[in-house]
């Protein structure tokens, strides 16, 4: 970087003097990183941990006989279990520790990926889009010297959560060798990610951007995997075209593989060497993929409130709507699979699914678990009204005469009207997913599956409905308590039947109401107390937002 | 002018967010046609009158009216007559610089193309980026042109330039100039004095939520100091004594001073008697209007007790003695 001060002989030997110029202040850096963290990172470390260590002993609480983990450990070595968890190696002769590396350790190396994306993107992209990487390099620090520290920063944290899991799982008695293996899939799959995403930080020109980029390659890891595992017991060639497919290959406690761990560890250097260079071919705050310029004038569809919540909302919509689709055409195209598995398993088991058909049994219970996303984006698109709030553009746009109403009024009927396309889309997806893959009467289930998408309207606008109220009355706690909703109705979905829930708390899964169309028939009265809960909740909200203040300080 | 009702009138205003005081008992009143200098520090409660004239903020006490009506209840009429820049531009990130300035103006109803276009030329500005890869600059150009482009009465800018060149300042100024003469108000707040000082009928300072003068600006010279730099024959230290100077200094003949605004004639007449040699004297710049405000606010309370650094106080000190008022306030 100061090589036109280097002296004659400096210049002779450029390599070692500008190597250690690039990554000079990494240590700095790295000091002030973990101080900006120290409470975030510490979070994650810890939240990793119980997550180690609740999965690595709540399976002998859940199980507490051998004929429960038989029962148990049938479920995920049927097609289902497999596509939601993994491979399922050894589910054959079950024991615990084999049961929580099939059944659990996908979602610790799935938080672990999480954590290493929202960490390098935080630290690379992030502060140059807020010019703040700017002043920074403005100090005496070099070219690689951010991207190096905040790589350090993550992997160490991800070191430090991995021991703190193969503690977890020695802490249960679980074998060391395959506890270790464990530990070692997680940091594999937290270099894989930091890896990709010191790519995809040099490739956007926003800090969302390079976290959606690193973000759907996790979700087609785990969507391709899904396909591979559900195939085949220990995973078909789909499972190997996945790094988190590899992580899962290394079949602890059953295998004890460590080889597939190198496919990890090489990619990810192959990705991190790739950032580095990529970094090299840009400016600071310019990405690789050039912003276009855009209109200079508006489409006449702008100048309306409902124009611009339609383009505030756009986007996110736009990315869950595409997911979602895609999730539903795949679910939907597995049901020739679930249905040869079914004709394969004893009837005991085919029983756990609602209804006495498995292959709509699956299917019910898959438009729960999307609908479960859909209102996940329907939060996420409520937080970031919560964000025009806060960022000071809904000041913004209500000195123009557009009432508080108005204002919210139009961005939820973008919001509610985008929910129930996605929800129909889903339905579709699901749909012509099956009716495509069917190898007889595939057209029949079309229009049942394409209703069992759009019955899910009710529990999905009641949770809009829920935290629109709270936008309106306490706007500080919708969007969490809103995530709170969907993380619950999540776990609930999927894990309820295997938990011993009592019904009270049961009763508050928004998702758990709606009878489970097309293997149970249509009820009216969960539609109606839903869509009920949904406009009250609208009308709360619009009530609300129209007596208070515009982000109060 | 006086005859016309107020466009916007305050009366003993009082906003508090929580144990802090942003606004006390502020009362501010602007005529048709007039623009307005609003001068403050930051953390003053600029911004908050502002929201509070938008309706976006309610007042615990007082009365607020605009163009006669209450903004909380009527603010979609009244947003109507009137444009606001914000004094933290942010914008749409995915939006072009151009799409936004319609969307403002279509909200509105009709709106001049022509007069739209123009503004976007005399700023500078290149409506087709999208506005995440604007300048803080480039992002306040968008709010302007939007404001200054719709046809409205009133005008609501709360420190408009800050970010913006020297060229576009000068480009600001013409075009408030223009609307003034065609009779639009404007309330305009600022650090930029020279702005106030250029484009204002009437100042109000606010100090702590409270407005602390108002007036034109000869008023508020008036009110204030003038510096005199004088070379006399005889010694001038005689003038240290009286009540009206203050901050003598003395370097061989040259003496320099300041003298309340309205005792200028005695003191020029005492000093003819001592044969002026060379005189120049300053009209109080608005800086020393402010420092003025925040010194005594920082000597009387003893911030700075013996160090002498009153004088020199800097600007952060005085904000910073400004915010220590608010919160004592509260206490009491």
């Amino acid at each position: 970087m100061s090589a036109p001060a280097l002296s004659s002989e400096a210049r002779r030997a450029p390599s070692t003097a500008s190597e250690q110029a690039t990554f000079a202040g990494t240590g700095t850096l790295l000091g002030f990183m973990l101080r900006r963290d120290r409470i975030r990172t510490t979070a994650w470390v810890l939240g990793i941990t119980l997550a180690g260590f609740y999965f690595a002993h709540a399976v002998s609480v859940v199980a507490e006989t051998e004929e429960d983990l038989v029962s148990l450990a049938s479920l995920y070595a049927d097609p289902v279990g497999r596509m939601m968890v993994g491979p399922g190696f050894g589910m054959d002769a079950p024991t615990y520790e084999r049961f929580y590396a099939s059944g659990y350790a996908l979602f610790i190396y799935v938080l672990i990926a999480l954590f290493s994306i929202f960490t390098v993107v935080r630290h690379s992209r992030a502060e140059e889009q807020a010019g703040r990487a700017e002043l920074v390099r403005a100090n005496v620090v070099g070219r690689h010297a951010t991207l190096t520290a905040a790589l350090i920063l993550t992997l160490t944290a991800n070191a430090l959560a991995a021991g703190l899991v193969l503690v977890a799982g020695v802490s249960a008695d679980y074998d060391a060798a395959g506890s270790t293996l464990v530990a070692a899939s997680g940091l594999a799959v937290g270099l894989f990610f930091a890896g990709a995403t010191a790519v995809t930080a040099q490739l956007s020109e926003s800090s969302r951007g390079a976290s959606a980029l690193a973000g759907g390659l996790l979700a087609v890891a785990y969507l391709v995997r899904m396909g591979g595992d559900a195939a085949e017991v220990g995973g078909s060639g789909l499972s190997w075209a996945s790094p988190l497919g590899w992580s899962q290959q290394t079949a602890p406690f059953v295998l004890d593989r460590w080889w597939p761990l190198l496919l990890l560890i090489g990619s990810g250097a192959v990705f991190i060497a790739a950032g580095y260079w990529l970094s090299t071919k840009r400016d600071i705050d310019a990405s690789l993929l050039p912003g276009r310029l855009g209109r200079a004038e508006a489409k006449p569809s702008l100048g309306t409130p409902a124009g611009m919540a339609f383009r505030t909302l756009k986007g996110g919509l736009r990315g869950w709507g595409i997911a979602l689709l895609l999730a539903g055409l795949m679910f939907g195209s597995y049901a020739q699979t679930i249905l040869d598995a079914a004709d394969s398993l004893p009837p005991e088991i085919s029983q756990i699914f609602a209804g006495e058909d498995m292959m709509l049994g699956y299917l019910a219970y898959m438009a729960v678990f999307m609908a479960v996303f859909i209102a996940a984006a329907g939060v996420s698109g409520l937080g970031q009204l919560r964000g025009e709030e806060t960022k000071g553009r809904a000041e913004y746009g209500m000195s123009a005469p557009v009432s508080r109403l108005r204002w919210l009024g139009s961005h939820l009927l973008v919001l509610v009207v985008s929910l129930l396309l996605i929800l129909c889309l889903v339905g579709l997806g699901m749909g012509v997913g099956a009716a495509a893959t069917l190898e007889q009467d595939g057209g029949q289930y079309f229009g049942q599956l394409f209703l069992a998408g759009a019955l899910q309207a009710p529990a999905v606008l009641a949770v809009i409905g829920i935290v629109t109220a709270l936008f309106g009355w306490l706007p500080r706690a919708a969007t969490a308590v809103g995530w709170v909703i969907i993380g619950f109705g999540g776990v609930m979905t999927a894990f309820g039947g295997l938990l011993d829930i009592p019904d009270a708390l049961a009763e508050l899964n928004v998702f758990g109401h709606l009878a489970e169309y097309p293997v149970q028939d249509i009820e009216w009265t969960p539609i109606l107390w839903l869509s009920l809960i949904c406009m009250a909740g609208i009308v709360l909200g619009l009530i609300g937002f129209h007596r208070r203040e515009i982000n109060r300080v | 002018m006086s005859e016309s009702p107020p466009v916007i009138r305050t009366q003993d205003l009082v906003k508090e967010f929580g144990p802090v005081r942003a606004l006390d008992h502020l009362s501010l009143s602007i005529a048709p046609g007039e623009v307005h200098g609003y001068l403050g520090p930051n953390g003053a409660g600029k911004s908050v009158t502002m929201r509070i004239l938008l309706g976006l903020l309610r007042p615990d006490s007082g009365s607020v009216e605009v163009f006669g009506r209450d903004p909380w209840r009527d603010a979609v009429s009244l947003h109507e007559r009137l444009a606001y820049v914000p004094g933290d531009v942010e914008l749409w990130p995915n939006l072009t610089g151009g799409e936004v300035i319609d969307l403002f103006l279509r909200l509105r109803g009709p709106y001049d193309k022509v007069r739209r276009d123009e503004l976007v030329e005399r700023f500078g500005l290149d409506p087709r980026k999208k506005t995440r890869t604007y300048s803080k600059g480039n992002r306040q150009k968008v709010a302007l042109i939007a404001a200054l482009a719709a046809d409205v009465d009133l005008l609501l800018l709360d420190e408009p330039t800050a970010g913006l060149d020297p060229l576009m300042e000068a480009v600001f100024q013409e075009v408030v100039k223009e609307l003034k003469d065609q009779g639009r108000s404007v309330l305009l707040s600022s650090h930029i004095l020279a702005q106030v000082e250029a484009l204002s009928d009437r100042i109000s300072i606010i100090r702590a939520g409270h407005i602390v003068e108002s007036g034109t600006l000869s008023e508020l010279r008036h009110m204030t100091r003038t510096t005199i730099e004088v070379e006399t024959d005889r010694s001038a230290e005689s003038v240290a004594g009286l009540s009206f100077v203050h901050d003598v200094h003395t370097e061989a003949e040259r003496t320099v001073f300041e003298v309340d605004g309205d005792h200028v004639g005695e003191v020029m007449s005492l000093l003819a008697d001592l044969g002026i040699r060379s005189i120049v004297a300053h009209p109080p710049t608005l800086e020393q209007l402010l420092m003025r405000h925040y010194g005594d606010d920082l000597s009387q309370r003893g911030v700075s007790s013996g160090t002498g650094a009153a004088t020199s106080g800097t600007r952060a000190d005085a904000d910073a003695s400004v915010r220590a008022t608010t919160r004592t306030k509260k206490v009491s």
